[in-house]
């Protein structure tokens, strides 16, 4: 659940005294759109993006005479100069959860890890979250989804799982969607088995509804928001 | 009118999976019954099991998958890999029965004896992944029959029709590199069935991509959808594709009656398609199709699905 176990350990970082040019071609070569910016001793100091970059640069569709004259003064632009300065950052100690958050308030795409001293430790961008939550959702491995419309209150998923436990299925995961009717929630079930024939009906039997999948949905934002 | 074989075991009903399992032997004494009932068995050239030779198997399964599955089975452990398979003492040879069934009528199909067969065989064997046995399957009949038409028929191209309602994640995954081996399917939309893939973006990898396609299809779909998907996808990659042969995993769980899927297919549907697979077999393959049992679970529906998809085969 923590930054340090999800981030990426190898992060490509530039100096902050390297020009753009050089930033465009490091995130080329590695395929990346958030690049740390250090000072001597890996000493985190900013972050460019791709947008910075492209927003520096000339357009493309300049004439050849021009753009050779603006190269060259590209090359006289530092990062230090385009970089957004005091980015927000990350304590290994975060959780997942504290990045999700964050991530949805400060609208950015990665995050610099940084320990006490302010060194840069690592980089958490949304693919290693997304990277995080598949492993979470279990679907890599294979099984079959349901979806149990119930009502909100106490002892509802005891008996989902007891029944579920009682035909020897294993779970990959348990979803539960709120925001779902007034004083209804839906449950979704991630079991690991080809075989739900029974389990689900079981669970009618039990009371519960299964909803049609095609009326399934994980994430309604509830009204007036 | 073509030749056509059958394969049935009485062998075949040895594997037990226990009590509240949907794959049970009854799925192939149905299919068996439907088609004696419907008096098609004369017409038929009816084929025996022999158990498969190991070397065939190993040709897609890793040699110490194989043992792990015959030592399981033979110490008497009730699954294998997952709770999903469940095993009796016969488990094993009645894989390598069906394996060896299907070998048989393979061999029939390169000698020209038949033009084409149906295979009633369990385990079924589509979710078997090279190393790993999964979704009732233990061992990978269609991907063995392949490599088989490759190594003993000459045959370059092998095109494999999979239209079982779960994606066949083994058969796709065991030729996932290969373009020497199409491999095509249709099914519940992996996000609201097992195994969970099977999405419209797996097309293969290295020098196989583009010779994996997966058609989707969301829950409550019916005919029309399959026709569409399958005029869409299908047709156009095979008549690109040229096989030499085509197997077909035969699954019939994706009709309506089935609890297994959320599926809506007709019991025309099904003879609609096969037409349409075996039409492509007369213009690409000599009409050579070995049609393997998967899933399908409505035992009340797979004598009359059966007896159908053996008359398409026959072409009458």
């Amino acid at each position: 659940m923590f930054v340090s176990r999800s981030m990426t350990r190898k992060v490509i970082s530039i100096d902050k005294n390297a020009d753009i040019l050089e930033a465009k071609e490091k995130m080329a070569e590695h395929r990346i759109r958030h690049l740390p910016v250090v000072t001597k001793g890996n000493c985190l100091c900013g972050i460019v993006t791709d947008r910075d970059i492209r927003s520096a640069m000339p357009s493309s569709v300049l004439e050849d005479p021009n753009r050779a004259k603006s190269q060259t003064r590209l090359k006289k632009i530092k990062v230090s100069e385009i970089m957004t300065k005091d980015p927000v950052t990350l304590s290994p100690q975060y959780t997942l959860q504290d990045a999700l958050l964050l991530i949805q308030e400060k609208k950015v795409g990665a995050f610099p890890v940084v320990d006490e001293q302010g060194i840069l430790k690592g980089i958490l961008s949304t693919r290693d979250l997304m990277r995080a939550f598949i492993n979470v959702l279990g679907i890599g491995e294979p099984g079959t989804l349901l979806c149990i419309l119930v009502e909100e209150k106490i002892g509802q998923m005891k008996k989902i799982v007891d029944a579920v436990t009682e035909e020897n299925i294993s779970f990959g995961s348990i979803l539960v969607a709120r925001y779902w009717e007034e004083g209804k929630r839906a449950v979704f079930p991630y079991l690991l088995t080809l075989n739900v024939t029974n389990v689900k009906k079981k669970l009618e039997k039990l009371g519960f509804t299964l909803l049609d999948p095609m009326e399934w949905y994980l994430d309604q934002l509830p009204k007036n928001d | 009118m073509k030749k056509t074989g059958f394969l049935y075991d009485e062998r075949y009903l040895l594997h037990d999976t226990g009590i509240y399992h949907p794959e049970v032997p009854e799925r192939v004494q149905a299919v068996y019954n439907g088609i004696k009932a419907a008096g098609l068995l004369p017409k038929l050239k009816l084929i025996q099991a022999v158990p498969a030779d190991l070397q065939r198997i190993e040709a897609v399964h890793e040699n110490r998958y194989v043992r792990r599955f015959q030592t399981a089975c033979q110490s008497g452990d009730s699954m294998l890999d997952s709770a999903d398979n469940q095993m009796s003492a016969e488990t094993y040879e009645t894989a390598l029965l069906a394996v060896g069934g299907v070998l048989e009528a393979a061999k029939l199909v390169l000698r020209g004896e038949i033009d084409n067969a149906f295979c009633a065989v369990r385990p079924p064997g589509h979710h078997a992944e090279s190393n790993r046995a999964m979704g009732f399957c233990y061992f990978n009949n269609v991907a063995v029959a392949a490599r088989y038409f490759q190594h003993e028929g000459g045959i370059n191209r092998v095109g494999i029709v999979d239209f079982d309602v779960h994606h066949g994640n083994g058969t796709q995954h065991i030729f996932d590199q290969d373009p020497t081996v199409f491999y095509y399917s249709i099914h519940q939309h992996p996000s609201f069935a097992f195994p969970g893939t099977g999405r419209e973006f797996e097309k293969g990898s290295g020098p196989g991509y583009g010779f994996t396609l997966n058609s989707p299809v969301l829950p409550g779909r019916g005919d029309s959808e399959y026709q569409r998907l399958l005029k869409k996808d299908l047709l156009p990659a095979f008549e690109d594709f040229k096989p030499e042969v085509i197997i077909v995993s035969t699954g019939f769980d994706a009709h309506i009656e089935d609890d297994m899927s959320d599926i809506r297919l007709s019991t025309d549907a099904f003879t609609m398609m096969m037409k349409q697979i075996v039409d492509m077999a007369d213009r690409y393959s000599g009409g050579r199709i070995i049609s393997v049992l998967e899933g399908g679970y409505a035992l009340e529906r797979l004598p009359e699905l059966a007896s159908n998809h053996v008359s398409v085969l026959l072409d009458e």
